[in-house]
């Protein structure tokens, strides 16, 4: 009951939530605006980020060194900015000259890799990562600084950057982009290896309060592009505000209702910005993409 | 003197078919070429052949390098300016930053190179912090032709400059233009108006039915005797 809700204390997970989910949704649109398709495998890249962070936290332990969460983060960023070159290498460059659902097809292949090989490794059951500062209300607070932190580092990228300005201008007209010399090879490149590094860093956020599981990967995907719906398709601030209003949503309908309802109504909102503002709730015209 | 660019026996096609056969035309450094024939008769596809957009078979040389094997950025990174039909500026980049992707160097160098632009397009000046798509149409044309001459390219290849602007502005933009051939830059101009284009070229070569109907100067040939030659094939 809506009476007994904790609102301050909700508030504050749902925006440690949101930031986690910002992170999944910029670092989605990043990829789709630089290769101009959707990298299915997004989600198990986040997955495996949380799997990394868990692995990473269990050596530091058993070497004996007593690190917060928050000295593992760069090596997580590292290792998911690896991956998501390998999914860019293996799952978009080979491909890209087809039509998109070649892409479609093969990073839902790799995706499936990462979940099965996640499963036999990692095992099934769900298993915590370490906390980024220290357990309680500081959890929250660090996953928020962490991520807008992150967040705002990528904003400066992209709109004070020789290289984010190429980026912008080869998501909003490759060809174009192209015939002005812009080398779009490298800035895809250079995509993947970003929205990899991103979800690996959401993934190491959100496995210490809501713990890694091996078959989480397509949720988060779900996540990012209901995200990426909401928020105008492309649009790098869109991403942002829509994985904010998913994360609010699911938080405050999960605890004035049930979990079941948040989910089951977070789709059905879905369906209705779909009929209602195809566009997203946010959206701006392809060509105004940032 | 060295031609700016060469083109030899270029052919293009669409699905198997050719578009254009056989096409040889050189453009010296200072010199407009008109590139002038009806719509669909190949001028496009010439300049995105050149630009390494679409395939194209034969030989294009930029000064004494041959590019016809180049990527298009390599093309462009080698001294090729490019400016599309419908102008296709970066809608959502400001003004200045559209001009300052294409600039290479250092930041220094590429605002010293965005200051030159400013000088030559005073419009775009008091528009530098504007969204690209908040200009009007002309502005827009400015703009693509400034983006283009950012990485002072030896050439400039321009589609149908004057494609949806008011007379006073088109009137503007070539003379724009010829004041940029005239600080000797190449500069081959697709362009279906060829009475005003005319006015501006050095020499002027007609496409019709897929090849050369003429090549010659442009001094003498009116826009008549062109339709005259487009309807001779």
């Amino acid at each position: 009951m809506m009476a007994t809700v904790d609102t301050p204390h909700l508030l504050l997970s749902a925006l440690a939530l949101g930031a986690a989910y910002a992170l999944v949704a910029v670092g989605f649109v990043l990829t789709l605006n630089a290769a101009g398709a959707v990298n299915f495998a997004h989600g198990d890249s986040v997955m495996l980020g949380g799997v990394a962070a868990v692995l990473l936290g269990v050596a530091a332990q058993a070497a004996g060194w007593r690190v917060p969460g928050v000295v593992l983060l760069p090596l997580v960023i590292l290792l998911g900015a690896a991956l998501g070159l390998a999914i860019g290498a293996a799952g978009f460059l080979p491909l890209k000259d087809r039509p998109p659902s070649a892409v479609f097809v093969a990073t839902i292949a790799i995706a499936s890799i990462f979940e099965q090989s996640a499963t036999a490794f990692f095992g099934p059951a769900p298993r915590s990562a370490p906390p980024v500062w220290r357990e309680g209300t500081a959890q929250p607070l660090a996953m928020i600084a962490v991520a807008a932190l992150v967040l705002g580092a990528v904003y400066v990228v992209l709109e004070r950057t020789q290289l984010g300005r190429r980026f912008r201008a080869l998501a909003q007209d490759r060809e174009m982009a192209r015939a002005l010399g812009i080398p779009a090879t490298p800035l895809i490149a250079a995509a993947f290896a970003a929205g990899g590094g991103l979800a690996g860093l959401a993934g190491a956020l959100l496995g210490h309060q809501f713990f890694v599981v091996a078959n989480q990967g397509p949720g988060y995907m779900l996540k990012a592009y209901i995200a990426v719906v909401i928020g105008g398709w492309g649009s790098v601030p869109g991403a942002l505000a829509g994985a904010l209003l998913i994360a609010l949503f699911e938080t405050f309908v999960a605890a004035s209702l049930s979990a079941v309802w948040a989910q089951a109504l977070l789709f059905i909102a879905v369906l209705l910005v779909l009929l209602l503002r195809p566009q997203g709730l946010f959206g701006e015209p392809a060509g105004r993409r940032a | 003197m060295r031609a700016a660019l060469h083109i030899e026996a270029l052919t293009v096609g669409h699905g198997g078919a050719p578009v254009l056969r056989d096409v040889s035309l050189t453009v010296e450094p200072g010199h407009v070429m008109a590139l002038l024939g009806a719509n669909g008769a190949g001028k496009t596809s010439l300049l995105r052949a050149v630009m390494g957009l679409v395939r194209g078979d034969g030989r294009i040389h930029l000064g004494d390098r041959e590019i016809g094997g180049l990527s298009p950025e390599r093309r462009a990174r080698a001294g090729l300016g490019y400016v599309p039909e419908g102008r296709r500026v970066f809608a959502g980049l400001t003004v200045r930053e559209n001009i300052e992707v294409a600039a290479a160097g250092g930041a220094a160098s590429r605002g010293r190179r965005i200051e030159e632009m400013f000088a030559l397009f005073p419009a775009l000046a008091e528009k530098s912090a504007e969204r690209a798509w908040r200009l009007s149409g002309g502005q827009q044309q400015m703009l693509a032709i400034a983006r283009a001459l950012a990485m002072r390219p030896p050439v400039l290849l321009l589609d149908e400059p004057s494609l949806g602007l008011a007379p006073i502005i088109a009137r503007e933009v070539f003379g724009r233009l010829r004041a940029i051939a005239d600080d000797g830059v190449a500069v081959l101009l697709a362009e279906q108006n060829a009475a005003r284009a005319l006015m501006i070229a050095d020499e002027a070569l007609v496409l019709a039915r897929g090849g050369v109907a003429h090549r010659g100067p442009a001094a003498g040939l009116t826009p008549e005797a062109v339709a005259d030659l487009l309807v001779a094939g």
